[in-house]
């Protein structure tokens, strides 16, 4: 199946082209934009950038993909979580092609195709090794979610939450320390040279009894009056600040997720896969130390074979839309006027 | 439940159902009041349930004069100067407590708040009953401020009615803050925790302990101005660097407003919305932190169609668009709120006002 699907939920404009779960072109503006090629390119929130490069956007996607855009069987479209005015962008561009070419529209989750976005292959013989009960978890600037994934489309949220999510986090905690965008992956270099035992944050959450929430407000403040009452600080102490920073905003992530692996496989839930997903999932300490928390589980890691489809993308959008329809009609599809952008739309929502 | 009219008579039916150990509402010269005989556990116990709130809360008790407070709490000079200053009047002051009333009443950390209303009814009701009562506001937790009985009743379930033993109805009170809390048991100086209309200072500064103190100061702030609603857009514009508690201001407002959803930073997606299931509240809340060009970009997210259309809205990092915020002030009631790290690593101090 042939799906040509867009996502404008947040900073990016996406669209991309995907037959099954193969990825033939995956466009997002950031990276194809002319100003790309000169470095640090700031993405813009603006429902006016996005009607500005949708148009673009979509002919590279197209072209990149080698299809004519007659040939393909559906068109997918992101309808939230994200920022209203930047998801109505999308869905109107969505509706006027499928209205053009007479195709079936089919409304994605964002944080959904996040969590199955290691389904993408780069080639079509490529099988994933994924059974499920999975679990999934989606760590990126907006969300920061565990997820028991019991089939496609069957989810349990385990823990999510209650304030930042993890990427924003880093984001500020970067900023904090004098850098711009983009702060986690600038942290992500610099704490590559610091100390993690020289100053010490307080663990989030460790007397939680439930385990089943996220929460990054107290290591802000924690990291704020530790940054504040350190008068004179060297390059090696700012170091040591980001390191300290990131290790301990992870270790948080570890800690949950260990008790909720153990709170699964205590109701006998025999789950043998993590999936990960989400702009944090690029960070290459997290990675490290999932794959370490996964041995000692028992548990496959997977990871999207490329960092593009980490980073919002449409690709994964295009995957999703197929996992989700494969075995269905897409006659029901043809009744898109009725779709609707839903920013607080979440994973137990109907999307359609 | 019974209800009766304030006048002399009423006294002696409200000392007799203290006695009984009866949960009574009742005015003060700030809201109406939710009274039992604050050294009878059963009594407190029935308070906690109809207050709809953890066992463990502290409430203030009402007393006649500073003689009879001596009793309950130790009084020392900080104290002394604010009761000899400000009471009887609207002012709760927290001083150490002498463990004299019932479980429950005095806060985890053995403090207590004193009250001396300056309200005759309610001085003849103490000087009668002999013994203090709670002064905790007649509503449940986190609903509106009770000012009148249809305040109270309108906004709490059948079961919590059923609590309420009598009612002595002033008719609607005039609207005043509820009473300033001064804690007198840390420093020489006292610290504000409530600002009512008594001021310590020139400006409006709260001393927030916890998450907490800082959500309840926000439901404060709503209660404050919620009659505003539906007449004029309200913006609650945030102040305060990284973890100082913006979001958790905003966690307290929506709270108050009947919002259940978990409220979590807009930083990223910029701009969440809000509706309550019961009152049909709505908060938009919003975040300049991640915005490029913040004045241009708030104003992209439709900011002055929401003013027009009177809404609810708060905004993180709200000194980004200073500029901004003062041309909505034209249109809407704007209060400004600046969250500054204190002292100890959880103090937090409030300050606010309108522009």
């Amino acid at each position: 199946m042939i799906i040509l699907s867009l996502d404008t939920s947040c900073d990016e404009t996406a669209v991309a082209i995907t037959c099954n779960t193969k990825v033939l072109s995956n466009a997002v503006w950031s990276q194809i934009s002319l100003h790309a090629r000169f470095g640090g390119v700031m993405p813009s929130l603006a429902q006016r950038a996005h009607e500005e490069r949708i148009d673009f956007v979509t002919n590279k996607a197209i072209k990149n993909s080698g299809i004519n855009i007659k040939d393909i069987d559906a068109i997918a479209i992101t309808i939230g979580p994200g920022l209203a005015i930047a998801l109505g962008v999308g869905i109107n561009k969505a509706k006027k092609l499928a209205k053009q070419y007479n195709k079936p529209l089919i409304p994605i989750n964002h944080v959904e195709a996040h969590l199955l976005s290691s389904f993408a292959t780069s080639s079509t013989n490529t099988v994933l090794n994924i059974s499920f009960p999975a679990l999934g978890l989606v760590i990126s600037g907006g969300t920061t979610q565990l997820v028991l994934i019991n089939d496609i489309g069957k989810y349990e949220v385990l823990a999510e939450t209650v304030d930042d999510a993890l990427g924003e986090a880093l984001d500020k905690a970067a900023r904090l320390l004098g850098f711009g965008y983009p702060g986690g992956s600038i942290l992500e270099k610099i704490a590559k040279d610091g100390k993690v035992n020289k100053y010490s944050l307080p663990l989030p959450l460790v007397n939680d009894k439930e385990k089943n929430r996220f929460s990054y407000s107290g290591l802000k403040t924690a990291f704020v009056r530790l940054y504040e009452k350190e008068k004179k600080l060297n390059k090696q102490d700012i170091f040591d600040l980001a390191n300290t920073f990131q290790n301990t905003a992870f270790e948080h992530i570890i800690n949950i997720l260990k008790y909720q692996i153990i709170k699964v496989q205590n109701q006998k839930i025999n789950i043998r896969d993590l999936l990960l997903g989400g702009g944090v999932a690029n960070n290459v300490v997290i990675k490290n130390k999932l794959r370490k928390l996964c041995r000692e589980k028992n548990l496959k890691l997977h990871i999207p074979y490329t960092k593009k489809l980490n980073g919002d993308n449409a690709a994964m959008i295009g995957v999703c839309a197929y996992l989700k329809t494969k075995d269905e009609s897409l006659n029901k599809y043809f009744n898109f006027e009725k779709i609707d952008r839903n920013p607080k739309l979440n994973l137990k929502d109907k999307n359609f | 439940m019974k209800i009766f009219k304030e006048n002399k008579k009423a006294i002696k039916i409200t000392v007799e159902a203290l006695k009984k150990g009866q949960l009574v509402f009742m005015a003060s010269e700030t809201v109406y009041i939710a009274a039992v005989d604050a050294t009878n556990l059963e009594a407190v116990k029935k308070l906690v349930l109809f207050k709809n709130r953890p066992f463990g809360k502290p409430f203030s008790i009402g007393v006649i004069d500073i003689n009879m407070a001596k009793d309950y709490v130790e009084i020392n000079n900080t104290a002394k100067k604010i009761y000899k200053r400000l009471l009887p009047g609207p002012v709760t002051v927290i001083s150490k407590g002498k463990h004299k009333v019932a479980n429950g009443v005095e806060a985890e950390n053995g403090t207590l708040g004193i009250r001396i209303p300056d309200y005759i009814f309610f001085q003849e009701v103490v000087k009668n009953f002999k013994k203090p009562i709670t002064t905790t506001s007649a509503n449940a937790s986190y609903q509106r401020r009770p000012y009148k009985l249809t305040d109270i009743l309108d906004n709490i379930s059948e079961k919590q009615k059923k609590l309420i033993d009598l009612i002595i109805d002033a008719g609607e009170l005039p609207h005043n803050e509820p009473s300033t809390v001064i804690d007198t048991t840390i420093d020489d100086t006292p610290i504000v925790l409530r600002q009512g209309d008594i001021k310590l200072k020139d400006k409006n500064e709260i001393l927030s302990r916890n998450e907490e103190n800082t959500q309840n100061f926000a439901k404060e702030l709503w209660q404050k101005y919620e009659d505003f609603k539906g007449k004029r857009a309200l913006i609650f514009a945030l102040e305060g660097k990284m973890g100082v508690g913006k979001t958790q201001f905003v966690k307290g407002l929506a709270k108050a407003m009947g919002i259940d959803e978990i409220v979590t930073s807009p930083s990223y997606d910029l701009e969440y919305i809000y509706e309550s299931k019961i009152k049909k509240n709505k908060l938009i809340h919003m975040d300049t932190w991640r915005m490029i060009n913040p004045t241009e970009e708030i104003i992209n997210l439709d900011t002055k169609k929401l003013i027009n259309d009177k809404s609810i809205i708060a905004i993180e990092w709200a000194d980004r668009i200073s500029d901004a915020i003062r041309t909505f002030s034209e249109d809407a009631i704007v209060v400004w709120v600046k969250i500054n790290y204190g002292k100890n690593i959880n103090d937090r101090l409030i300050s606010w006002g309108v522009i």
